[in-house]
């Protein structure tokens, strides 16, 4: 389960709470259709400040539902994909067990561009390690159409093409080690059928289509 | 560093209890290590299960430069960071046996992880020897090491050798004479890992190898010293152990073992770069073709066929066909068995025990003749075979080609090798489904073998029977055992908890076999055969020899025979045949051999019968191992689903031969 970011001295900007609020209500309004204010307060404490935040023109109350305005919408959704992302990195490429702290500081400081290097480097997944939707970003719709991402797994590469191993996420990671496909290795896929066959250097292994899909390249050549 | 401190007290030599100095072998799989290690002792191996475990560890004495060795080969290890049980047993070795010297045999073109190995053993402190093997195919690869510049970064003897050819033997053999040293690396992991591996190393008790390898293994998660250590240690002492590594793993962030993992590979490349050189070379080899076709998704199939052609006709027609025909009926039949009934008949006067050594059970003429005449030329053709495509590089192409077959069953593609082995000996089989990783896979795997694989002298009986009948007979037969190998291979993936493991498989290149050690591993394959088989064969006579004279044979027939008779339409003869399936299945296949050669099997009865035998109880020594290896609970319960289906699948056939009047000839 990710917990809602935790406010810290980093959040006593006035900036940096709105963003945490705007991500609490996004959370909320994805778990069950609409956010309560009164949850929100709930979550958040600081209920004279979510009071003032209404005259920014994020979101507008009927009742006790929130509703985001279009500039709130948009704001929030670029929070929650940038958090998302950043838990995705976190988990899948730096193998960092214990992520949600640092994904909740890096949400806040990530640049437009650094977003969408993070974002293509990651293949541009679908949705974080808690199976939450990642909101889509320009640089996913521009892959859709001409793009390839940076990282492909071995199901996505082509046969008799090279590439760097970016990160590898499978079990059996320390076993692959052994056999020296780690993080930086040149392989080259072989073959998919009847089973996968890669080459790293000087030896060749046979893998599963599970295996291989949780070994990210970047193709080259 | 720490090697320095403990380097001094390693010099003095190790001896071990009985007296001659232990060398070790070490080396990832496929590297040539046994073959070495024949070069080294000659042919006296003795081949004996790690304490505790049935890996299997090969002892030998070696004599080098007037000096005797205990040679000592472990299996191959990819890490001495122990995945696998062989892996486990490798480090303990290592960890326990106090060895003078250790010999680590590398892969020569696949120098970083060879060097992965080298850096382990280094930081265990272990004056070692490195052996860079298989020179020839880093050089058909436009791969050379300049081995001087190695042996001045590591401080070591390091020699290269082409194993089959025996090049550079003699460079190993005064490698090993000579004084030795610890490897010298020059691995430092990041400064809080060193850190906690200070901290946990002041600790330790004072062990083998160095502690500082042990606060390492530690640190990386390795659960496998926890047995170790709760022996070696007071239990507060494993406590505040584990409460540092805990410490550390919080501290550091990320993964301990895949960061030390990492340092390492990392320094054995930077050391690979300085002295290995690479140029490029035009074209391949045939072997290297002959590699890649045998693993193609559409031309692997002709390889794979030819494989099994080939296999045919080496233990089907020159084994079961060929030699069986010479040893039982020429020799047994014409010169063994006449004279020693002559013999016996004119110096035992006693008719009881004349009975049980040459009478219709007796231990010469049946139990004898059928363990050397029949079994022995078949599965010896069956090991050889075996052997050269272990050796060769094919069977683990042979996993890729089926791996999606064996998902069916709920197997990966590494069952392969057990289900070959199968064909050849279950008994030995059930043994290596060790293989597999998971205890699930070891299950379906074991059982599937039990029913539906038939061994090899089983194999050669049914293929003689069901070849005198005709092709049609032959088709029907492997349908019904191929089919019903899928459909229970499918059911038990679905019952038996747990998760299919991954299939990850080191494909070796394809090899001349060396014949040296071909032969060497059948002898010891067939020598460990007539240990396990002929007491069995003899015990299983003499049970039927008693059955039979006090006439509870007749009573067992009469009491099995609604089976026998009823349900599958057979003679009240067979269930002798069957009964003795049960001491061993080829034994019983054998029964039904004789039956069929007398007359007394129509094609329907032969067919039938034989299907249910290759479906029946295995033989028991595959039943002891079935025990040994699985448990008698799970065992059991086994049994008690292979019995009943094997009547069912024959009663079936029975019924659907005689009903549709199929004509078998």
């Amino acid at each position: 389960m990710s917990k809602p970011c935790k406010l810290t001295d980093h959040s006593t900007g006035e900036s940096l709470f709105m963003d945490e609020a705007l991500e609490a209500i996004w959370e909320l309004q994805e778990k069950s259709g609409t956010a309560s204010f009164n949850d929100l307060i709930n979550m958040m404490g600081h209920h004279s400040r979510l009071e003032r935040m209404q005259k920014t023109g994020l979101f507008s109350l009927s009742g006790d539902a929130i509703t985001l305005s279009e500039q709130g919408h948009a704001r929030a959704r670029d929070i929650i994909r940038r958090h998302r992302l950043a838990e995705r990195l976190f988990a899948d490429v730096l193998d960092i067990a214990d992520y949600e702290d640092d994904a909740c500081r890096l949400e806040h400081a990530l640049s437009r561009e650094a977003e969408e290097a993070i974002c293509t480097l990651l293949g541009h997944p679908p949705r974080c390690p808690h199976d939450k939707e990642i909101p889509r970003g320009e640089c996913c719709a521009v892959f859709t159409r001409k793009i390839k991402p940076l990282a492909l797994n071995l199901r996505e590469m082509e046969v008799g093409k090279e590439g760097r191993v970016l990160f590898i996420n499978v079990p059996a990671m320390d076993r692959l080690a052994n056999m020296g496909l780690v993080p930086g290795a040149i392989v080259r896929l072989h073959q998919k059928k009847p089973s996968y066959v890669v080459e790293v250097d000087q030896t060749t292994l046979a893998l599963d289509e599970d295996i291989a899909q949780g070994i990210y390249v970047k193709q080259q050549g | 560093m720490d090697c320095h401190t403990t380097s001094s007290t390693q010099k003095n030599k190790r001896t071990s209890r009985e007296g001659l100095d232990r060398i070790v072998l070490v080396g990832t799989p496929n590297v040539g290590k046994s073959v070495i290690f024949g070069l080294l002792t000659g042919k006296y191996a003795t081949v004996s299960n790690y304490p505790g475990t049935t890996v299997e560890v090969t002892y030998g004495n070696a004599f080098i430069q007037d000096h005797s060795y205990l040679l000592v080969d472990t299996p191959g290890a990819n890490s001495l960071m122990p995945m696998s049980e062989d892996e486990q047993v490798t480090r303990d070795i290592l960890l326990v046996e106090r060895p003078a010297k250790v010999v680590q045999v590398g892969d020569t073109k696949n120098l970083v992880r060879t060097l992965g190995i080298t850096i382990q053993l280094a930081e265990m402190g272990l004056p070692m020897v490195l052996d860079l093997n298989m020179e020839d195919e880093a050089r058909e690869r436009g791969i050379s090491v300049d081995i001087e510049a190695l042996k001045k970064i590591l401080g070591i003897e390091v020699v290269s050798t082409v194993a089959p050819e025996r090049r550079g033997l003699r460079d190993l053999k005064n490698a090993i004479a000579s004084e030795g040293g610890v490897p010298e690396v020059g691995l430092r992991y990041k400064d809080l890992i060193e850190e906690y591996i200070g901290q946990i190393k002041a600790l330790l008790p004072r062990t083998n190898i160095s502690r500082r390898s042990l606060a390492v293994m530690i640190l990386s998660k390795d659960e496998t010293l926890k047995s170790w250590l709760t022996g070696a240690a007071e239990s507060h002492v494993v406590e505040e152990i584990e409460r540092l590594r805990a410490e550390c793993r919080l501290r550091f962030g990320r993964s301990l073992g895949a960061a030390i993992n990492e340092a390492r590979m990392n320094r054995a490349s930077e050391i690979a770069e300085v002295v290995m050189s690479r140029e490029t070379v035009e074209g391949s080899t045939a072997l290297a073709w002959l590699g890649r076709t045998s693993m193609h998704p559409v031309w692997g199939v002709p390889v794979l066929l030819a494989v099994l052609y080939g296999l045919y006709q080496f233990v089907g027609v020159l084994g079961a066909d060929i030699m069986v025909g010479f040893v039982e009926e020429t020799l047994f039949g014409q010169y063994v068995n006449p004279m020693l009934t002559s013999f016996i008949e004119s110096y035992l006067p006693i008719a009881f025990f004349r009975d049980m050594l040459i009478g219709q059970y007796g231990i010469i003429t049946m139990a004898l003749t059928y363990a050397i005449g029949i079994i022995l030329p078949i599965t010896a053709t069956f090991f050889i075979a075996f052997s050269i495509l272990e050796d060769s590089g094919y069977l683990p192409r042979l996993a890729i080609m089926s791996n999606r077959i064996f998902n069916i069953m709920g197997l990966s593609g590494k069952a392969v090798l057990p289900m070959v082995l199968g064909l050849g000996c279950g008994t030995m089989a059930v043994m290596t489904t060790r293989v597999l990783e998971t205890r699930r896979d070891r299950i379906i795997a074991t059982f599937l073998l039990s029913l539906a694989v038939p061994c090899a002298a089983q194999l050669g009986v049914i293929l003689g029977m069901i070849g005198a009948l005709s092709v049609k007979a032959f088709l029907i037969w492997l349908g019904v055992v191929v089919g019903l190998l899928l459909f229970t291979g499918y059911l038990a993936s679905l019952i038996v908890p747990g998760e299919r493991s991954d299939f990850m498989l080191e494909i070796p290149p394809i090899r001349m076999p060396s014949v040296m050690n071909v032969l060497r591993k059948t002898a010891n394959r067939v020598v460990w055969y007539l240990k396990e088989a002929v007491p069995l064969f003899i015990y299983g006579t003499l049970v039927l020899f008693f059955l039979d004279k006090v006439a509870l044979l007749g009573v067992l027939e009469s009491a099995l025979s609604p089976v026998i008779v009823g349900l599958l339409g057979l003679p009240k003869a067979a269930t002798a045949a069957f009964l003795i399936g049960f001491f061993r299945r080829d034994y019983g296949a054998a029964g039904l051999f004789a039956l069929s050669t007398a007359g007394m099997l129509s094609p329907v009865q032969t067919l039938v019968s034989l299907v249910t035998l290759t479906l029946f109880v295995p033989c028991l020594a595959h039943f002891f191992m079935m025990i040994k290896e699985r448990g008698a609970r799970t065992t059991l319960i086994m049994l008690a689903v292979i019995i009943p289906t094997a009547l069912t699948v024959g009663g079936i056939l029975n019924w659907v031969l005689r009903a549709f009047d199929i004509n078998l000839l």
